[in-house]
């Protein structure tokens, strides 16, 4: 049932990456509880707007949990309280009438902070750039059918595949690790034969990259895997260092 | 040698080494453990199981190398990754609140880590390198318990080791990839009732000496 | 000017092969020597970028996100088609080109559209060798899936969440290129001016959304992969950023915009709930498979679904429909559910939506079949309304989805201004009045990976760019103009929010030009949107400075391009007399209230030339022509 509640929040407000921030409350008033939560960030903005205040900057764009630009900390949690659930998914239904809620940016010196609640994740690009792909060229493929592949190691491949690249793993982990991250695109190309030749040097400039760009290291604290929107789990960080071990001690690859 | 030093220098190498380490460690406390239960039997056969190990001259030298090696390692890249991972995260959140990832054991490995650190140079100190031409192993073992002080810090040593355990047997085996739908289950069980042994098995021993002594 | 649209002589099927052996080559050493700018990169821009870069170009990306990961793509659910024919069932490459020629309503280029149902082979082949993960048989063999307006199962997909899988694909390659130093990646960028020398795109102005500087980038050549503009009615299925500016000043700088009064309004939504609602979400037509479509019989029931017996229901898209049933195309699906609602037999809290209902499907199937097909779909059903679809049907309601309509290109993919190309849902070709589903998945792919590479190519060699650099006076003018109406945004400081603004935008849109249009309204609208346009550029209230990240200012630069483009939507509407696809003119419907076409007067693409701030623009026709698919009236009975 739809209704209306009263919270407060208190928002990380930083006005670029490398002066002051500080936390700045609000309240949030008269929230539907159909909203989702940035619907009553948008509230909260038009508000600030008419004001005369700076609105708070934060990145969304699909709004359906799918391209992994939305995240927050919310109360401590990345994304918020619900399992398996984006920011923009978040609906204010989970919160009650008086609840004060805190809201960070993710934070890894690997993530810097651009403004308020957006944070530079090019780190994640450079990691894929670093072997995140198949070299095939568009033109030479061989019939989709030509190889075969078991449905169950397809269906791995795509609970790996499903990460959108958000960073809460980053942001949950600790250690501020991109273990998680990085895992589910090895995993998802070792499952397959057509990431089989690249596997080696793959699951090596990977890791270095991850390590270049200030990422912690996994402790295996398997928050990320509690944390995440898309539940990854922690059996990819395993096959992760299963690929890794693999590649450095018994490939030839340096 | 280079591609070695690149494999164990990653983030995954060094935590590779903390499992093998780590693995080699609890196998250690395993036979020490065994060597332990002697104590059971009285003071002749500590004793005759300390005399038996020290007549082995440099075959225990050795292993008491490889054993500080491994220590060293272990210490290192240990302090090394609790370092790294501080300094991935400068600014920290106002709000923490975990996702029911974590347990003690993982919060707390870089602190029973070292509280651990700290208590087996004390052990060594005591027992190892305690002057033993004027008495016997199991007088010093008995002596020592006989002091309350040295009993509550003794458990309490051995309860820090089984919380270290509890994360650090699974952990390793991930580390190592052994993750598997049908082991992992089995490995993290086997993983409890290790850590919870080296609690009470060990932690036993100075309530007992104590007791009898 | 004539329309030429470059159709290559020969018969049908071997146009493109045809074509690309008369397209002149460039040199593979003098590749590297042509810089191509690309803009966006979703299924078209990152497969375009990607694979010119693997030719050897030297490619300049730009996307408005942080990543070029997360183009509108990703949010694509239900699949791609392609002529592969695995499932035995009957399919060919003639039959998804019929399919698509007659699902959009007979008003798309046959040779364009053949050209497309060649090519959807091979983006199948090439993506596997990605390592898409999509979905598989038992023996390991690629699974497929029926889609709306096909009797056929030709829909590979990977779960629900296929363009994802699909843009993840292109962005590996991408990614490679980028490593490779072939691709030189600009995120966070929009482009406000399209630069035009000597007739030529030869570059363009973006504003670094982080630092709010303007920059210059020339080329040899520009693609625009900027796509749709379904978010001039603010509420549709698109994500927040997308937007029409970079088409919109394409327009302004001489493209020609074409049929921009077609719009997809997707049948399977999320309905609306409030009035701070921001976006609509999609529910993939794919559920269509299994799900089956009522409302009760009564007018005004409003008993929860599980207390109208069966006889009291009524399944009207299989009842009127027996053939496709369910799976009727989406303009179909959606005019008959708003049917409904108009009939007062809509249900929920708004009466604004009908159910979609798996009852039937899990008893058949089983629970674990269904969640194992719809999962992810069902999970953030109930993640938006709390309500679970395993236990109580779904709700579903219209929404703008897709755009049709686009910058005019020819069969080369190149607009009307030379060396300016459009891929993908940016321009206009291929799905006519009307998109089957699953079909811009397979569009986009095309025009990126199979096309652009060759076309672009035979542009390049065919002609002789003299050099300039960014300081050349037309580079300084689009920058000054950028900078100039991003300072008149800044310095209205009205009263009215720019989200404000956009709503009441769409609310004109969906009411006057959305489902179903007529004359009056939309000549209400066209009022209504000049004085709101009026009204913006003296009351709007944009907070923050131009020099810095500032997210008021982005919206209000789309919002107030939206409020020129609406405008051009209804003179489009408007000229069309007929009622075609998604275009749904009230005066022209069959007894059955089906859209009745005029062939005789609109068998073509309307073309719209800019022809200056308040004047009309010109009109131009390409006119369609049909050999190989006889015009009838579409049936799906």
């Amino acid at each position: 049932m739809t209704k209306t509640i009263n919270i407060t929040l208190k928002v990380w407000r930083q006005f670029g990456p490398d002066v002051k921030g500080r936390l700045e409350t609000y309240q949030a008033k008269n929230i539907s509880t159909d909203m989702s939560f940035l619907e009553m960030l948008d509230v909260i903005n038009e508000q600030l707007t008419l004001e005369g205040k700076d609105p708070i900057a934060f990145d969304h764009d699909c709004r359906e949990g799918i391209c992994g630009m939305c995240g927050s900390v919310v109360n401590g949690r990345a994304h918020g309280p619900e399992k398996g659930t984006t920011l923009c998914q978040l609906h204010m239904r989970h919160f009650s009438d008086g609840d004060t809620v805190v809201i960070e940016p993710w934070r890894s010196r690997a993530f810097k902070i651009i403004k308020d609640l957006v944070v530079d994740r090019s780190a994640f690009d450079q990691i894929i750039q670093a072997g995140g792909y198949v070299s095939v060229n568009a033109g030479g493929a061989p019939d989709g059918n030509a190889v075969p592949i078991s449905q169950e190691n397809a269906e791995k491949a795509m609970d790996a595949a499903a990460c959108i690249g958000c960073g809460a793993c980053v942001a949950s982990c600790p250690n501020a690790s991109a273990m998680l991250f990085v895992s589910a695109k090895v995993s998802q190309l070792a499952l397959l034969p057509q990431g089989k030749p690249e596997a080696a040097e793959r699951a090596l400039a990977m890791v270095r990259k991850m390590d270049d760009l200030g990422f912690g290291n996994c402790t295996n604290e398997t928050e990320c895997e509690a944390d995440c929107p898309k539940e990854i789990s922690i059996v990819n960080i395993a096959r992760l260092n299963r690929e890794y071990l693999k590649a450095g001690f018994l490939s030839s690859v340096i | 040698m280079n591609w070695l030093k690149n494999t164990l220098g990653s983030s995954v190498g060094k935590k590779l080494m903390m499992a093998l380490t780590g693995l080699s460690f609890c196998g250690f406390l395993t036979v020490h453990f065994a060597g332990n239960l002697t104590l059971f039997r009285g003071k002749d056969a500590f004793n005759g199981y300390a005399g038996h190990l020290h007549s082995l001259g440099s075959l225990i030298t050795f292993a008491e190398f490889i054993l500080l090696s491994l220590a060293a390692v272990h210490v290192l890249t240990g302090l090394t990754l609790f370092y790294q991972n501080l300094s991935a995260r400068p600014k920290r959140y106002m709000v923490n609140k975990s996702a029911g990832g974590r347990t003690v054991g993982s919060q707390t490995m870089p602190y029973t880590g070292l509280l651990l650190l700290a208590f087996i140079i004390f052990h060594i100190q005591n027992f190892h390198l305690a002057d033993k031409t004027h008495q016997t192993i199991y007088d010093i073992v008995s002596n020592s318990f006989a002091q309350p002080e040295y009993v509550i810090v003794y458990i309490l040593a051995m309860i820090i080791a089984a919380i270290h355990v509890s994360h650090g047997f699974w952990s390793a085996f991930q580390t190592l990839g052994a993750n598997h739908p049908k082991y992992m289950p089995l490995i993290k069980s086997v993983g409890v009732v290790f850590s919870l042994l080296v609690g009470a098995g060990f932690g036993f021993i100075p309530i007992y000496i104590s007791l009898i002594a | 000017m004539q329309l030429d649209a470059k159709i290559p002589g020969g018969p049908l099927t071997e146009k493109w092969d045809r074509h690309r052996f008369e397209l002149k080559l460039v040199n593979p050493a003098n590749k590297r020597k042509f810089n191509i700018i690309v803009v966006g990169t979703g299924l078209a821009g990152g497969s375009a970028a990607a694979t010119l870069a693997e030719l050897g170009y030297d490619v300049k990306n730009f996307c408005i996100q942080d990543s070029p990961r997360r183009a509108h793509s990703i949010a694509a659910q239900g699949g791609i088609n392609a002529a592969k024919n695995y499932p035995n069932d009957g399919d060919s490459i003639w039959r998804l080109f019929y399919d698509t020629v007659k699902g959009g309503d007979f008003r798309a280029r046959e040779a364009n559209v053949c050209r497309l149902a060649q090519l959807s082979t091979n983006i199948i082949d090439h993506c596997v060798a990605q390592g898409v993960p999509f979905a598989r048989d038992y023996g390991g063999l690629l699974a497929n899936r029926s889609f709306g307006g096909a009797q056929v199962s030709r829909t590979f997909y990977a779960r629900g969440q296929t363009g994802q899988q699909l843009l993840l694909g292109a962005y590996s390659s991408l990614s490679r290129q980028i490593a490779a130093g072939k691709v030189t990646m600009f995120p966070r960028r929009e482009m406000l001016e399209l630069v035009v020398i000597n007739g030529q795109a030869r570059g363009i102005v973006v504003r670094n959304l982080v630092t709010g500087e303007m920059e210059r980038h020339e080329a040899h050549a520009v693609v625009l992969c900027t796509g749709g503009y379904g978010n001039v009615f603010f509420l549709s299925t698109n994500a927040m950023a997308s937007n029409v500016t970079a088409s919109y000043r394409a327009y302004k700088k001489g493209a020609f915009f074409a049929n921009p009064c077609f719009t997809q309004i997707h049948p399977t939504c999320i309905p609306v709930h409030g009035d701070y609602q921001s976006k609509l979400t999609l529910m993939s037509e794919s559920l269509r498979n299994d799900g089956r479509v009522w409302v009760p019989k009564t007018p005004g029931d409003k008993r929860p679904p599980h207390q109208i017996p069966e006889a009291e229901r009524d399944y009207y898209l299989e009842n009127k429909y027996p053939s496709f049933g369910n799976l009727v195309p989406r303009d179909v699906a959606s005019r008959n559910a708003k049917e409904q609602c108009d009939m007062g037999k809509g249900v929920g809290e708004t009466a604004l939506a009908v159910y979609l209902d798996f009852e039937d499907a899990i008893k058949r199937d089983g629970r674990d079949v269904i969640e194992k097909k719809y999962g992810n779909l069902f999970q953030m059903y109930e993640k938006i309304t709390a309500d679970d679809p395993y236990q109580t049907p779904m709700m579903i309601y219209p929404a703008v989805h897709y755009t049709m309509g686009g910058l005019w290109v020819d069969y080369n993919l190149m607009s009307t201004i030379p060396g300016l190309f459009v891929l993908g849902e940016a321009n206009f070709s291929d799905h006519g009045a009307n998109r089957l589903g699953a079909s811009a998945l397979m569009q986009g792919l095309a025009d990126g990976y199979f096309v652009v590479p060759y076309t672009i190519g035979g542009y390049i060699s065919g002609t002789t760019p003299e050099d300039v650099t960014t300081d050349h006076p037309a580079f300084k003018e689009a920058s000054q103009q950028a900078e100039i109406r991003t300072r008149k945004l800044l310095s209205v400081k009205g009263k009215r929010t720019v989200d404000d603004f956009h709503k009441e935008l769409g609310h004109i849109m969906w009411e006057y030009c959305g489902m179903a249009r007529n004359n009056e309204g939309l000549d209400k609208a066209k009022t209504m949107i000049r004085s709101l346009r009026e009204e913006f550029w003296e009351n709007v209230l944009v907070p923050g400075g131009g020099k810095a990240f500032n997210q008021s200012l982005e919206r209000a630069g789309r919002v107030a391009d939206f409020l020129e483009f609406g405008e051009l939507m209804l003179t489009d509407a408007l000229a069309r007399q007929e009622s075609c696809g998604g275009h749904f003119n009230e005066a022209y419907q069959t007894e059955e209230n089906e859209a009745r076409r005029d062939d005789e007067n609109f068998c073509h693409v309307a073309a719209w030339e800019w022809a200056g701030d308040d004047k009309a623009p010109v009109f131009h026709k390409e006119p369609l022509v049909f050999e190989h698919v006889k015009l009838t009236q579409r049936s799906y009975k």
